[in-house]
């Protein structure tokens, strides 16, 4: 029994969190420029998870909780999960689409230069083969409309239900799913987290930071203990994943639940520390807030997997 | 990362298991106090003599020596066993006992060590004061230097089981007219020493568990200091760092047993086709595996380093006040039969009551906060 990552795992904690610092800052996520897929493509995080290289659940955990931290892409949830449940039709970047039912259109998050769109429904994933743009036989290009989400980082598009491959009668392709983007919610919280603290540390009132009075430091205490809960959750799960454990889809669950609570609370209470200046567009205090309200309806807990 | 166990531990689980299947009592544990007490040491006998008492303390002082992670083991064996809680040993097993393993002589570690582990000696807590709650480092309660002893007025509060203890960690101020965490010592005082009072406190529950304690020209010999004068509150929070650590682990496989019976409980009565209901125990059920995470990896971080990491206060914090959310849901799931309850009975709503100790008692819930947005967050000190 360890839950503590290991030299390699840190290792690979670390190169991401350096990665995304330089690159793909959080400040940015209001706006990603055009070559950050292309980017991220030639640094291996698209194909990070695709069979060949044998990463484990937790090392993965551990990546995209740092991927989250910094509100990197949502196409590159559903690109790595494609990457490694449909290995041999996967080539490029996967859309993600959400729970809509038949007859209504898919809602496809992150589906510029994307082509095929990947959904999560219970026991099990379906890839669906929807490029993004197309040239049809008389060489015209056909581009699907882009609209914006509540997410600034986020475009989305609307598709008619098309043939699809599926991953059935197994449960792991969607708990895979579900853990990534629980990472992804953990780093969202964590990120809240940290510039709620830092701004508390640095912002003066009545000749003091504003971290000093208990009100405050109250408040980030408890976005300490949110994000805390839901990272070890997020650990313990990884680990059932890879043991196969019984329990594995309760665990990857609570970890979507408590990890989908501690963005969003965290995202709030960031927006209160910061005040005034934390409810406008200048600063980033709402970047992650908005997140937030993206991932809880990316692969969410069920209740009933919570009390089976 | 895993959460698997050696086949070395695995062995030593099914041990565990095996001993504690034979030997439970089926008894509960009275309620009497003078009863209770005797059942505390008897039981605490039969664990010493069978070689579970103090599975992680030193060899020489009547320990077994093993690591954490054994003695971790051991813990949520035990409370699967629904084996009784330690009572009266508890100071002495959590508090007392580490507390002298970090800092005392060789003289006091051979001579109470043993009698800890063995449940000869029950002993009590003497921090707190009644104008020293939170603000610790308030201590007025003197002990004054004459000859080879000291002598000790004052008065303690908060201090459970005082009414049957032989021994109490006892931080006073022994240097006259100092402030603060400054002048202090951490002593071993003779809970039979002439000069000693103590009043019982009931609690909203109707229990008599806590108690206030007079001294009166006690005398106590100055051997009896540990870790010098002094230096009581290193001493002290030697203790505290302790119980931050991993002096939780039963409370919380408790939890994961509760967290079972409220779901069951809620199925039963179909209090669970109410979505509120669901949903409060779904989020308690994540809460609870997430309470047994964060403890693994706190334990993890000690084998690692062989120390708790700074989140073991997160812990602390976040386990009390699901225990609460826990025996808030226990009610919840009685309906009306709450009111019911009357002084003596020991039931979910007693329980409940009782369960408000756990964000006040070692630390309020606010003084966790203040320690991890000033340790872990790196924000100003308040005080």
């Amino acid at each position: 029994m360890d839950l503590t990552p290991n030299d390699e795992q840190i290792a690979f904690q670390t190169a991401t969190a350096d990665w995304c610092r330089d690159h793909m800052a959080l400040e940015d996520a209001r706006a990603r420029r055009d070559g950050l897929w292309a980017e991220l493509e030639a640094m291996g995080w698209t194909g990070l998870t695709a069979p060949g290289m044998d990463l484990d659940h937790a090392t993965e955990a551990l990546v995209f909780a740092e991927l989250g931290r910094f509100l990197a892409p949502i196409g590159l949830l559903s690109t790595a999960v494609a990457s490694r449940w449909f290995p041999d039709v996967v080539d490029g970047k996967v859309a993600l689409a959400l729970t809509a039912s038949e007859p209504e259109p898919l809602r496809v998050l992150d589906p510029a230069g994307s082509g095929a769109v990947l959904r999560s429904e219970p026991g099990g994933l379906r890839l669906f083969d929807l490029p993004d743009a197309f040239t049809d036989q008389s060489g015209t290009l056909h581009t699907t409309p882009h609209a914006p989400t509540i997410d600034l980082s986020t475009l989305q598009s609307r598709h008619e239900w098309t043939s699809s491959l599926w991953t059935e009668d197994d449960p792991a392709p969607a708990l895979h799913l579900q853990l990534l983007s629980a990472a992804y919610a953990v780093g969202c919280a964590d990120a809240a987290r940290d510039m709620a603290a830092d701004y508390a540390k640095l912002r003066e009132q009545f000749d003091r930071p504003i971290g000093w009075f208990q009100a405050l430091k109250h408040m980030c205490s408890d976005m300490a203990v949110r994000a805390a809960a839901a990272r070890s959750q997020l650990y313990y799960a990884a680990c059932a994943l890879d043991e196969n454990a019984a329990d594995a889809a309760f665990h990857v669950a609570a970890a979507k639940r408590l990890a989908d609570q501690a963005a969003l609370d965290n995202g709030r209470t960031n927006i209160q520390v910061h005040g005034g200046i934390g409810m406008t567009d200048e600063a980033a205090a709402h970047l992650p807030l908005k997140r937030a309200h993206l991932l809880q309806f990316i692969a969410p807990a069920a209740r009933e997997a919570l009390l089976a | 990362m895993d959460i698997g166990f050696s086949p070395e531990e695995t062995v030593f689980r099914e041990e565990c298991r095996d001993w504690l299947h034979a030997n439970v009592p089926a008894e509960k544990r009275p309620l009497d106090a003078a009863d209770a007490v005797d059942f505390d040491k008897a039981w605490q006998r039969r664990l010493f003599d069978a070689g579970w008492a103090g599975i992680n303390w030193p060899v020489d002082y009547g320990g077994r020596g093993l690591s954490i992670v054994q003695q971790v083991i051991w813990l949520e064996e035990y409370a699967k066993a629904h084996a009784p809680w330690i009572g009266a040993n508890f100071v002495g097993i959590n508090h007392g006992g580490p507390t002298l393993i970090l800092n005392a002589s060789e003289e006091q570690k051979a001579y109470h060590l043993p009698r800890i582990l063995k449940g000869e000696a029950i002993w009590c807590q003497g921090f707190s004061e009644p104008g020293a709650g939170s603000d610790l480092a308030g201590i007025k309660t003197r002990g004054r230097i004459e000859g080879n002893e000291l002598v000790i007025n004052g008065s303690k509060i908060w201090t459970s089981f005082a009414h049957v203890a032989d021994w109490q960690e006892l931080v006073l101020r022994t240097e006259d007219g100092s402030l603060r965490h400054k002048g202090l010592s951490w002593v071993i005082c003779d809970m039979h020493a002439p000069g000693i009072t103590v009043r019982p406190i009931r609690k909203m529950s109707g229990q008599a568990e806590f108690t206030e304690v007079f001294y009166d020209d006690v005398r106590i010999p100055l051997a009896n200091v540990v870790g010098g004068l002094g230096n009581g509150w290193k001493v002290a929070m030697s203790t505290l760092s302790f119980e931050r650590g991993t002096g939780f682990i039963a409370d919380q496989v408790k939890q994961s047993q509760e967290i079972e019976e409220l779901i069951a409980t809620a199925r039963a009565n179909g209090m669970i086709r109410d979505d509120r209901i669901a949903d409060q125990l779904a989020q308690l059920r994540a809460e609870v595996a997430a309470v047994r995470a964060m403890t693994y990896r706190n334990i993890s971080e000690v084998v690692r380093t062989g120390q708790p990491g700074p989140e073991a206060s997160v812990i602390r914090l976040f386990t009390s006040e699901l225990g609460q959310r826990l025996e808030r849901m226990a009610v919840i799931l009685m309906g009306e039969d709450i009111i019911d309850f009357a002084y003596g009975d020991d039931n979910a709503v007693a329980d409940y009551l009782r369960g408000f100790a756990a964000t006040i008692a070692g630390g309020t819930a606010q003084i966790q906060r203040d320690i991890i947005g000033e340790r872990l967050l790196g924000l100003p000190k308040s005080r």
